[in-house]
């Protein structure tokens, strides 16, 4: 972060809030396009993906801490405003219990792992997300591995999926901006490059991680919850799978972690993609994430937006370079 | 519960824990020497496995034979990986996210190859040893985990051989202790790198190949394992042999004894409950424990 950033804090002083924004408008509108109820389907997986993935960089990009563990959150958040809504309450209040269960979670998990550093708290979480998807396998109360059936009544309605989906998109996306624009994300980025160094400048790193995690379990598991009711019948073989738990962090990882659009980019390449291989090629798509990331880790650890850059930079080099041979 | 119960769930833990130390000691190597978390080992577990299968049916092989034929095979396919991708990631003292994160994207493209290759359902290796066993008293010893066990122990043993008494071995244990003093003394680094991680590849591809000779596998084989292992390092200290057995038979007995009082569905979150116990509450594992009292004393 630059300290020009800093200084263009106000909401659209910066032209990038006002790109965004008219960005979302414009997937706001897409349903009134007439482009069919699967499209509309494709846009509701990728707004849930693009929460999920925002909310992971929140504390993998900004913070540095890797985790292998939001499928807990995610699946916390599905099952929790499942059984609510087959309880009868309010979908939309469903929602916000899923979030607040998740997050909750997460201050369980935060509290002892956050001592570890890097690949230890990495590794501690894929223990955490097994044990608790083996847990839910066998919970008798939610029907163990057989699954959960959310009972709704009342008529399926697709465009309200789509803009509940839609709005948590775009809060994820203006939270995570705001992080990043804020005191707050700044002593992030300070704990993501040394932890001890910014504990010296009177960050508290525990504090620190265990808020941007709460904020970002938050999310995810509200992005369960609307999944949940959408899908109308979730498993812990879903919800709860290591997959679940790879798919929340290739995408950022693809995108471009540390950035605000890149997890958003990432979760539109890794939607559309998937569901462009998923029925010929059901595991082809995870083998080219794999090479994807052995590349991106090895050669542009900023991803896709790295690449952009890159070629924008080039491009712009370009220009430069016949500006000048016409001046000649 | 009656004495020779008791001893039959202890035999069978013990000879649990021969096959669990010789999967960790691959990933234990690696991370002395290059600070590596291994996460690929689950893919090379997996491959190991599916090599014995293939040559077993194909060629029909004996499995023992196939997991003793799989250490070379891994051994440079190891070398290999190390030459093409690892050896281009920054070298630390520390493990990084980065070395943590490529290894992971290794394990991706390892499972989903092993999809693409031989499909989603779960396989078996049925030999005639698979379900004869050998009674001694009271005592029941299942002839195939007999077997694994002997060959596990046999590898472990041949390992720490070499690592006393050639040069090799003696380099990585120098550069386990300290790299920079290693290099100063005239160790080629990143030549002992590049083995040592063909030799922990090559022990992962053998001990797959082994525990295919016990449990049924799919490309998804290796992620209990993985978690398993890391367990096992970590409660030994993450960079000791004798560590890693100790691990082994503390985790064999706690998975075998637990479903006592645990119903069986629940065994697998018991290792994975206690990766996260004792990467919290014993960092330096279980050597470190003592370490700490010595120096109180």
């Amino acid at each position: 972060m630059t300290v020009g950033n800093l200084q263009n804090t106000s909401l659209f002083s910066n032209p990038r809030w006002i790109l965004g924004a008219a960005f979302f408008a414009a997937f706001g509108a897409l349903p009134w396009l007439g482009l069919g109820p699967n499209f509309t389907r494709l846009m509701f997986t990728t707004f849930v993906w693009i929460t999920a993935s925002v909310a992971w960089n929140l504390l993998g990009g900004f913070a540095g801490q890797v985790s292998f563990g939001f499928a807990v959150f995610y699946g916390l958040g599905a099952y929790t405003a499942a059984m609510c809504i087959n309880q009868g309450v309010n979908a939309y209040m469903a929602f916000l219990i899923a979030g607040a269960v998740a997050a909750a979670a997460s201050l369980a998990i935060g509290l002892p792992t956050f001592r570890l550093r890097g690949p230890y708290f990495a590794i501690a979480t894929i223990g955490v997300s097994e044990a608790v998807r083996v847990i839910a396998t066998n919970l008798q109360m939610t029907g163990g591995a057989s699954g959960y059936r959310v009972a709704e009544h009342g008529p399926f309605r697709p465009l309200e999926h789509f803009y509940t989906a839609f709005v948590l998109a775009a809060a994820a996306v203006g939270i995570s901006a705001w992080i990043r624009n804020s005191k707050f994300g700044l002593s992030l980025q300070a704990i993501h490059e040394d932890e001890e160094a910014a504990a010296d400048i009177g960050v508290n790193p525990l504090t620190a991680k265990l808020i941007v995690h709460f904020a970002a379990a938050g999310l995810t598991g509200m992005a369960g919850g609307v999944f949940a009711r959408y899908a109308a019948f979730i498993h812990p073989q879903g919800v709860f799978a290591f997959n679940t738990s790879v798919a929340i962090l290739l995408m950022p990882l693809i995108g471009g972690i540390g950035t605000v659009a890149g997890p958003v980019v990432g979760a539109f390449v890794y939607g559309l993609v998937q569901e462009e291989l998923i029925a010929a090629f059901p595991q082809f798509h995870l083998l080219l994430y794999g090479c994807l990331l052995i590349i991106i880790i090895l050669f542009e650890p900023r991803g896709v937006m790295g690449w952009i850059g890159q070629l924008y930079a080039a491009l712009r080099g370009l220009r430069r370079k016949s500006a000048t041979a016409s001046l000649r | 519960m009656d004495a020779a119960d008791f001893l039959n769930l202890f035999v069978s833990a013990m000879l649990l824990a021969g096959i669990y130390a010789a999967m960790s000691v691959g990933m234990t190597v690696i991370y002395g020497v290059m600070k590596i978390v291994n996460l690929a080992h689950a893919g090379f577990l997996m491959l190991g496995a599916y090599f014995v299968m293939e040559l077993y049916e194909r060629l029909g092989v004996d499995p023992l034979v196939g997991a003793v034929l799989a250490f070379p095979f891994f051994f440079v396919a190891g070398m290999l990986v190390h030459w093409v991708f690892v050896k281009r990631i920054p070298v630390s003292d520390q493990p990084t996210l980065a070395s943590l994160l490529l290894m992971f994207g290794l394990w991706l493209v390892l499972q989903n190859f092993g999809y693409l290759i031989w499909g989603n359902s779960d396989r078996s290796i049925l030999t005639p040893r698979t379900l004869s066993s050998l009674h001694i008293g009271p005592i029941t010893f299942p002839t195939v985990r007999l077997v694994v066990f002997g060959a596990a122990v046999t590898s472990i043993g041949i390992l720490e051989f070499a690592l006393h008494h050639t040069w090799f071995g003696r380099s990585v244990r120098a550069l386990m202790q300290n790299r920079y003093a290693g290099r100063l003394v005239g160790i080629p680094v990143e030549k002992t790198a590049r083995l040592t991680f063909g030799v922990g590849i090559g022990f992962a591809g053998s001990a797959g190949g082994l525990l295919a000779l016990l449990y049924s596998f799919s490309p998804d084989f290796g992620r209990g394992f993985l978690l398993r292992s890391f367990v096992i390092i970590v409660l030994g200290g993450l960079e000791s042999f004798w560590g890693a057995a100790i691990g082994a038979m503390i985790l064999a007995l706690v998975e075998t004894f637990i479903i006592l009082v645990l119903p069986a569905g629940y065994q697998p979150a018991i290792a994975f409950s206690l990766l996260v116990l004792a990467l919290v509450v014993l960092p330096g594992g279980i050597a470190g424990v003592f370490a700490k009292k010595h120096r109180w004393v």
